[in-house]
């Protein structure tokens, strides 16, 4: 299965205690988003969660596996991450980094126009991604995320940059990825707007590098 | 064979970016050109057994040319957040390395080709008297150098001081290769027959780091 557990998980930067103590339990194929305000360690926590990242203390189960194990590629292989940056190679087109991920995979190329298509990035594939705007780098980063068809999909404030109609799409594959049994954790500091908003399933918050829930 | 297909898409990944962009390879061969012209005036304005000097200054030529490449080899997984899809390879990361050595090797195989050109036309090295073992000398101290370049420039990439850092970590390790190398040109140049205790020294050494890289960069990598 593709749940999320995390015990006890601390993440210290020298004196700065950037996570205290995170216990979390997310069924899978949840929609989750983490909520908070800027340096409460939302970042953080993705990023130690999504094995990026060792924690200081603590462990991580995806799916009842370590992340950071010594058998942890196969569970790293269905991970998908968006963070701040895109994570791709500007002096490469938009195609061109998604075949080398796909190859990375060993995944056919198939699916790349079908997502470009999804994304409305069909026009900008033959660009070289430090070429395009700011929105487009940002579809293209999350295009990139999603390409592999991750089991778990982390997103850090993923409408950052996005206008409505992108933001939009970025919601749809929310919902998409939802019905495909996907889990995914979203950091956001605020509630994206849109026609029929996003259906979380849980709504944690995260204060000074502690969780809470306010909804489920 | 996950691995190696990770391996090779690394490989020409970091080749396209380097065509693209082509500043990482087009500075390498204009500093070696600038390098060996300066050696060969030094040269020709010094004393006549000063020549004695030219391969150990041809191989520390060819090194400092390497670190220009080598400092910028992960400079493209830093800039905008690429090395996420390194660390969340499905397969050992290990194969990342090799993959990025790979890339190395390729480049500093090219540079070291144009150096070579360049020492036949301004400091009158015949190549042609033990051609083969001037090649093997060639490829093993390639070899040396961007097994272990491509190693210490992922471990200083995400350094604050990283131009200075590299040069710190690699000059003292990289020793035993310019030894072995000049040793093994030299015996090439004279004529004479291959050295092969140097050329299994230095072999050996290259095996060494080989390993060391595949079985560290997983750790290097979540360091």
């Amino acid at each position: 299965m593709n749940g999320i557990e995390a015990r006890a998980l601390e993440k210290h930067f020298g004196p700065v205690r950037a996570l205290q103590g995170i216990d979390l339990s997310i069924e899978a194929g949840s929609l989750v988003r983490v909520a908070g305000a800027n340096g409460a360690g939302k970042t953080t926590l993705l990023r130690i969660l999504a094995g990026l990242e060792r924690p200081t203390r603590g462990t991580v189960g995806l799916g009842g596996r370590d992340p950071f194990g010594r058998k942890a590629a196969s569970v790293r292989g269905r991970i998908g991450f968006l963070g701040p940056t895109t994570a791709l190679y500007g002096e490469l087109t938009l195609r061109e980094n998604l075949r080398f991920i796909s190859s990375l995979h060993g995944l056919s190329e198939e699916r790349t126009p079908q997502l470009l298509a999804a994304l409305s990035l069909s026009e900008v594939g033959d660009r070289e991604v430090r070429t395009l705007s700011q929105g487009f780098r940002r579809r293209a980063g999350l295009a990139r995320a999603l390409l592999t068809e991750p089991a778990w999909l982390f997103l850090d404030e993923p409408w950052n940059g996005l206008d409505r109609a992108a933001g939009e799409q970025l919601t749809h594959q929310l919902r998409a990825g939802r019905e495909a049994g996907r889990t995914t954790l979203v950091a956001s500091h605020a509630e994206p707007t849109g026609p029929g908003g996003v259906p979380w399933d849980r709504v944690l918050e995260l204060e000074s590098g502690r969780l809470r829930e306010t909804h489920r | 064979m996950n691995g190696p297909r990770v391996a090779l898409a690394v490989l020409r990944k970091d080749l396209l970016v380097d065509l693209r962009s082509r500043d990482r390879l087009g500075h390498m061969l204009i500093f070696a050109a600038l390098v060996v012209v300066l050696i060969s005036i030094v040269l020709r304005t010094s004393a006549a057994d000063a020549r004695g000097a030219l391969l150990p200054l041809l191989w520390i030529a060819f090194l400092f040319t390497s670190l220009l490449g080598l400092a910028r080899s992960f400079q493209a997984e830093t800039e905008d957040g690429a090395w996420t899809n390194l660390i969340l390879v499905p397969v050992d990361r290990g194969w990342v390395f090799l993959g990025k050595a790979g890339a190395n090797l390729l480049a500093l195989l090219v540079v070291e080709a144009w150096t070579a050109l360049l020492a036949v036309i301004f400091l009158d090295v015949d190549w042609t008297r033990a051609p083969g073992a001037a090649l093997l000398a060639g490829v093993l101290g390639a070899i040396g150098l961007s097994t272990l370049g491509t190693l210490l420039s992922a471990l200083s990439a995400s350094a604050r001081f990283r131009e200075f850092l590299l040069p710190i970590l690699l000059f003292p390790l990289i020793l035993p290769v310019l030894v072995f190398a000049a040793d093994i040109t030299g015996e090439a140049i004279a004529g004479r027959a291959l050295a092969e205790r140097s050329a299994g020294a230095l072999a050996l050494y290259d095996w060494v780091f080989l390993l060391i890289g595949y079985l560290g960069f997983d750790s290097l990598v979540e360091a």
